[in-house]
């Protein structure tokens, strides 16, 4: 009878998620979290004054929190990316009126390469390839936003798409083989798989509203992504062949900017709760399937 | 014809000065006879029913067609990325970026067809907010000058507020139609800040050490700092520190004032409510405002697009990153704040009094641009209207199907400049005497 009982209890709390740990408390409007340092850290961006968005080092240890850059200088510091094999930043910065460049640095040598375009303008979400070679990132050169693909010393720029529609958010399978996007061209953001290349794009959601910030888990199982299918910004995670889809938040207020911890079992997301915004670590379980 | 209340000609350029003293010297004549004119002064009499005013002023430009006025059907390069959703109003579609709002919009209604004459933004600001170019001059008074002046002076409060970090600018200057124009300086806004932890600073002030409205108890004490500040102005200075002071002063040792700035009185659920945001808490702030009594209150949306602009102060003026800023800060931050304004009037039983307005001082081009955003667009933009009589629940104008120009009838900021004077009392006769918004026309659309 004990071991019925054990059983019982063990299957119950295999099936209910654990409530989402609330890691930040301040309450500022935050964005961009990445697990770093094997998950033991997180850097996000956040207001720190209306004046200055800021990079920040979160310690999963005891949650205190430092700038990655100490001086700012009155530049704003958004969509860190980092190197997986620990080499290179790259994230946007504000540098002026109208003006933001992509920045690629080295965390060793302190070299930092800027990318730049014709005309003014901004570049968005950059994002390492598995072998730390090269950054893809979003930018509007000449009409439609496509995605570019440039070396770490900023040679090389290649333009990867000509599609139609607004494409941003790319991010790479681990094995470097395909990147998952989103493009607006079907009158709003759907996320596609294609072949690193350029080739093979494949559509992965149907859907009459947004699907956007796909992020590929470690095991290049399952993407992570936002929708307002509900109503509003909520949390989703399906197979990476669009299977499988699965509601990971439900609040009437905002989740958004999910990315997995290196486990595959847990995303850090920014989510709104009674008006402030801070970073939440969360099971992967499908809450509709919970709350039966 | 000659529309008295409305203010209207058949000249299909408006009323203008000499037609309407044609039409004031005609009164009497009507009035003796019991003619038209006397119940159109009535009518407006009855649609004086704005206690106050709150302006939301969406400076920059905000996107007509990524918000209010989708086009999914027009071309790629018109289009935006955002999915439609429906509204409470049949037939209208907002983006589904402003979910909130959606489910609320048979408390409001929107214009489609607004149009301005300018397409910068100190110069659009102007007009938006006072009807007429800055040019050849002199600058006319903002909207809530006359209002303000229309209503007189209050003993503790302002009647004129801005919410808000100073007033509206671009890089090169700021809007030349922020106050009391024509009307003097004596009816320019009183400018207060809101943190988006709620906490309210007052600028005049910042030259005072140590100096908030919280703080604020020993009135001598206060009395004796602000006169050793006085002595050490120059004579030039004096007059203008005086104006200022007094207001100051009054706003400070006032109780009645006091208790409006202090928002920690609002109930945490009522605050978060509204977003912890600029934004947001200057929202709820302007409602404290109006339930104190004062007639105008215009919060000045800002600090948002500064991400990508340091130092400036540029609101919705999204030239880069326009989808992007408008899905991660604006439109939510917009919808909750609005949504919870909203619904607080309501619960106050402050909406049949309460004139609540939205807009900024044009659109942004349909054509998406060449870097993946939207431009200046003066030639089609939205205002969304609530409250102390408007009919709500209506979509009032039509753009074409790209979103570039009116093909109803076209609103201009002197239309509604007039609308909301007339709505807070501010009639023909007085607008005439006042020597202000002449020309303006009704939005009977929306009465």
């Amino acid at each position: 009878m004990r071991s019925l009982l054990t059983i019982f209890f063990a299957a119950s709390t295999l099936a209910v998620a654990a409530e989402p740990v609330r890691l930040t408390s301040d309450g500022s409007l935050k964005r961009d979290p990445r697990f770093v340092d094997g998950g033991n850290s997180i850097v996000y961006c956040f207001d720190e004054n209306p004046a200055l968005v800021r990079m920040m080092k979160l310690s999963m240890d005891d949650r205190s929190a430092k700038p990655v850059f100490e001086n700012a200088a009155g530049k704003h510091h958004i969509e860190p990316a980092f190197s997986p094999d620990g080499n290179w930043i790259s994230y946007t910065a504000c540098t002026g009126n109208l003006t933001a460049r992509l920045v690629i640095a080295s965390l060793k040598e302190g070299k930092e390469a800027y990318i730049t375009h014709q005309g003014r303008g901004g570049t968005r979400s950059p994002v390492f390839s598995p072998d730390s070679k090269r950054v893809i990132y979003a930018f509007a050169e000449k009409g439609p936003q496509q995605l570019w693909s440039v070396k770490t010393d900023g040679s090389d720029k290649k333009q990867l798409t000509t599609s139609s529609g607004v494409s941003n958010w790319p991010t790479f399978t681990p094995d470097g083989r395909q990147i998952v996007f989103s493009n607006s061209r079907e009158k709003n953001y759907e996320i596609y798989i294609m072949n690193a290349d350029g080739s093979n794009e494949r559509r992965l959601t149907t859907n009459t509203l947004m699907d956007i910030r796909p992020a590929v888990s470690p095991d290049g199982r399952q993407i992570a992504f936002v929708s307002t299918r509900t109503g509003n910004y909520d949390v989703f995670v399906m197979n990476i062949d669009g299977s499988n889809l699965r509601q990971i938040t439900n609040s009437d207020e905002r989740d958004d900017y999910p990315r997995w911890h290196p486990n595959g079992r847990q995303l850090v997301t920014v989510s709104e709760r009674d008006g402030e915004f801070d970073l939440y670590l969360r099971d992967v379980v499908d809450v509709n399937v919970a709350d039966r | 014809m000659i529309d008295f209340g409305s203010f209207r000609t058949a000249s299909c350029t408006g009323t203008n000065r000499r037609s309407f003293l044609r039409t004031a010297a005609a009164v009497p004549a009507f009035a003796a006879a019991g003619l038209p004119a006397m119940a159109d002064i009535e009518a407006a009499r009855k649609r004086a029913k704005a206690k106050s005013v709150i302006l939301l002023w969406l400076w920059g430009g905000p996107s007509h067609v990524d918000m209010v006025d989708p086009k999914p059907d027009a071309p790629d390069d018109f289009r935006g990325p955002f999915g439609t959703i429906a509204t409470k109003t049949p037939g209208m579609q907002f983006t589904e970026l402003l979910p909130r709002m959606a489910a609320r919009s048979d408390r409001y209604s929107v214009i489609r067809s607004m149009q301005t004459t300018n397409g910068g933004h100190p110069g659009a600001g102007t007009v938006g907010v006072t009807g007429f170019e800055e040019s050849p001059g002199p600058v006319q008074p903002n909207f809530g000058a006359i209002v303000a002046r229309h209503r007189g002076q209050q003993e503790a409060l302002p009647p004129f507020f801005y919410v808000g970090r100073g007033i509206p600018r671009d890089l090169p200057r700021r809007i030349e139609g922020y106050g009391g124009g024509t009307l003097g300086k004596a009816w320019d806004p009183f400018l207060v800040h809101c943190s988006e932890r709620g906490e309210v600073s007052i600028p005049t002030l910042k030259m005072l050490p140590r100096m908030s409205p919280n703080r604020i108890r020993d009135r001598r004490a206060l009395m004796k700092q602000m006169d050793a500040e006085r002595y050490r102005l120059d004579a030039s200075e004096v007059d203008r520190w005086g104006q200022t002071f007094q207001s100051a002063y009054g706003l400070l040792t006032s109780d009645e004032a006091r208790e409006a700035f202090d928002l920690t009185s609002e109930s945490r659920k009522t605050r978060s409510s509204y977003g912890n945001t600029t934004f947001g808490q200057g929202c709820l702030l302007a409602r404290r405002l109006a339930q104190a009594g004062v007639p105008y209150i215009q919060v000045n949306w800002s600090e948002y697009v500064e991400t990508f602009t340091p130092n400036g102060d540029f609101g919705w003026d999204t030239h880069i990153y326009n989808f992007e800023l408008l899905q991660d800060r604006h439109c939510p931050i917009f919808d909750r704040a609005y949504s919870a304004l909203l619904d607080d009037l309501y619960d106050q039983g402050m909406m049949d009094d309460t004139l609540l307005v939205a807009m900024g001082e044009f659109g942004r081009t349909p054509r998406i641009s060449n870097r993946a955003s939207r431009e200046h667009w003066q030639h089609c933009y939205f205002s969304i209207w609530a409250g102390a009589g408007i009919e709500p629940g209506r979509c009032i104008g039509e753009s074409d199907a790209r979103g570039e120009y009116p093909v109803s009838r076209p609103i201009t900021p002197l239309m509604a400049g007039t609308t909301i004077a007339e709505l807070c009392g501010v009639g023909a006769q007085e607008r005439a005497q006042m020597k202000v918004l002449d020309g303006g026309s009704l939005i009977d659309e929306l009465l």
